[in-house]
């Protein structure tokens, strides 16, 4: 039937006005695909899906969200207060807004496999350098996105978080000061910051669709990598319609039903997806006990907060992005896949171990205890990019299949 | 890659595990609560009774208690609750936030959202109105001593109090304890009990429709040769 309606003469006459219907077909029909692509390469349409569920319920969301700090007693806000109007009394409004809450979790979750992927099979080498650098750049709307969108709800988190995080902008050399009291709206975080970041929060993921559609426009330039890291010969290919999308719309449904189990039955994450504290309104006059980001930022709020000098905290989180940008230059092995590089992949493992120990250390309290492993797990962090240019000079690299 | 799927799930055990620790200093008690239309209904008996002296729940109004089913008091006896106030009105205590605060030093908490708001939920809510003790220091008086609450002193004097002097009482302490537990875990998150009776036939639906993609597939890829 799809074929039909693409050959047909309504088809040719749009075809021949905008091309629609050829960059239907170069992007999601013929698009050449290595057959032995593994559920490793369905986190880029689970991804997209996502991102999808996000954009739906989040325009619904703003239909009934107030970005007000007005006061309606007892230490409550009209912001706070709109948000428990969704959720009690419009309809479907709490699972819109459970589905918006845990999908912004789940994002984080897909687009870290979805990294972690590239790094193994190195999907991020020539001649994807340019597709890895706009998936950093993903990474860090999308980071700047959800730091904007949690505050809106207003709760003690809200409140605590983003003037944790807003405070790093002030130790920056000579303009800090200027910059904190731009970024807010004023001396502290309160109404003006509260419009100000809704209208970010609404705007950035527009950026972040044209990123996003950038970044798939370039993968079907240059093509998917593939587990062995060889290009694939033709006979080995196969158009990405009908094969990955059925596939790919199967690992979508099994991402739902965990997502949908989530949605309905666990909607806090057990706290992690929405914090316990942020239940209470924000409250200017009482600082929590410990204030930690949500899941997904801690590794590199935990690289900030293990320096002990703030504007070197700054620059050792910049600069971990910074290595993460220079990945395809820092790695020069001819080999790809870390299936044949038997060094890479250790190195690789202990890398993927320090990223997650510094999230963990990064959601404790501050202790002496978790401040040095937290820091270890900083150098490691570093020290895989420094070891990364040698790698290939002492590593011996199993044979390569001659095809995929 | 099969070794990072299983070191990955490990860590993340691990680290799930040692948070859940970390999370309460306290072990709290486990308040077995069933949100039942019998419980719910003597839990805000409890609730208006006791806790409105003081408390508020201010984003429940007298007409939800009549229209979530859960609940599903008659106009009557709605009207019995609400007195003067109007039937859309928020169940708002008579004690005014000034008053309580020069009474007990702090203004009373808002209950709607107690049950999210502290760790441990129904938990906590129970263990805290249960858990008051005589201080063996002698420090905390009688009433604000209460061995669940960070740092022991808690503003809150025992609310229910009343049914602790008698030992018989006790059960009866436990039983109200639970109920409100219950009423506060209700109040919310109000649509949970439909939520998990949506959850059910969404995720039934997502996984007969993942068998069939997932049949679509094989025969798709029939013809591809590995």
């Amino acid at each position: 039937m799809l074929k039909k309606i693409l050959d047909s003469r309504a088809s040719e006459w749009v075809d021949e006005r905008t091309h629609l219907v050829r960059y239907i077909r170069f992007h999601l029909i013929d698009y050449p695909t290595p057959k032995n692509l593994n559920f490793w390469y369905a986190f880029g349409s689970i991804a997209l899906a996502i991102l999808a569920i996000q954009i739906v319920t989040g325009v619904f969301l703003a239909m009934d969200y107030k970005p007000s700090t007005m006061p309606t007693g007892n230490g409550y806000s009209e912001a706070f207060d709109s948000v428990q109007r969704i959720m009690r009394d419009v309809g479907y409004g709490w699972l819109i807004r459970y589905a918006h809450a845990v999908a912004a979790s789940f994002f984080f979750f897909v687009i870290y496999l979805h990294m972690v992927r590239s790094m193994y099979y190195g999907s991020y080498k020539k001649p994807r350098e340019f597709l890895w650098l706009m998936g950093i750049f993903i990474l860090i709307f999308m980071q700047a996105i959800v730091f904007f969108g949690y505050l809106l709800p207003w709760g003690q988190t809200s409140f605590w978080g983003a003037t944790v995080i807003t405070n790093i902008i002030g130790a920056i050399p000579v303009v800090g000061n200027w910059l904190l009291h731009l970024v807010r709206g004023g001396f502290s975080v309160g109404g003006p910051t509260l419009n100000r970041f809704f209208v970010f929060h609404f705007l950035f993921p527009v950026l972040l669709c044209v990123v996003v559609l950038w970044h798939v426009m370039a993968l079907h330039v240059v093509h998917s990598n593939n587990p062995t890291g060889v290009e694939p010969s033709k006979k080995n290919t196969i158009p990405f319609h009908p094969y990955y999308t059925v596939k790919d719309l199967f690992g979508v449904s099994v991402f739902l039903i965990i997502f949908c189990w989530f949605v309905f039955y666990h909607p806090t994450g057990f706290g992690l997806m929405m914090e316990t504290d942020n239940f209470n309104p924000a409250n200017p006059m009482r600082t929590p006990s410990d204030i930690t980001p949500v899941w997904y930022l801690t590794p590199w709020y935990e690289i900030l907060r293990t320096v002990p000098n703030k504007l070197l905290g700054i620059v050792g989180m910049v600069f971990a992005y910074v290595c993460l940008f220079l990945m395809p230059w820092l790695d020069r092995s001819p080999v790809r896949s870390a299936r044949y590089r038997p060094v890479y992949r250790q190195v690789l493992f202990i890398f993927f171990v320090a990223v997650l120990v510094l999230g963990y250390c990064g959601h404790q309290p501050v202790t002496p205890m978790y401040t040095w492993i937290g820091r270890s797990a900083a150098i490691v962090y570093f020290s895989f990019f420094v070891i990364l240019p040698f790698v290939h000079k002492f590593e011996r690299t199993k044979p390569l299949p001659e095809d995929v | 890659m099969k070794h990072a799927m299983i070191y990955m799930t490990l860590l993340c055990a691990l680290a799930g595990i040692s948070a859940a620790q970390a999370a309460e200093t306290l072990p709290l008690k486990h308040a077995n609560i069933r949100l039942d239309q019998t419980t719910l209904r003597k839990g805000l008996q409890v609730f208006a009774g006791v806790c409105m002296g003081c408390h508020s729940a201010r984003y429940v109004t007298y007409k939800d208690l009549m229209d979530y089913p859960e609940i599903g008091i008659t106009r009557k006896q709605a009207d019995d609750l609400r007195g003067e106030h109007p039937l859309t009105a928020a169940l708002i205590s008579g004690m005014s936030p000034a008053d309580a605060k020069v009474s007990f030093g702090k203004v009373p908490p808002d209950l709607s959202l107690m049950a999210l708001a502290r760790r441990g939920g129904a938990n906590y809510i129970y263990s805290i109105l249960t858990g008051f003790k005589h201080d063996p220091t002698g420090r905390i008086p009688d009433g604000n001593y209460n061995v669940y609450f960070p740092g022991h002193r808690i503003a809150m004097p025992d609310p229910l109090s009343w049914l602790d002097h008698d030992p018989a009482e006790t059960k009866g302490l436990e039983q109200q304890a639970r109920d409100v537990a219950a009423f506060l875990t209700f109040i919310a998150d109000p649509h949970q009990n439909k939520r998990h009776e949506i959850g059910f036939w969404v995720i039934g639906f997502l996984i007969l429709m993942t068998l069939v993609l997932w049949l679509l597939k094989v025969e798709v890829w029939r013809d591809v040769k590995h």
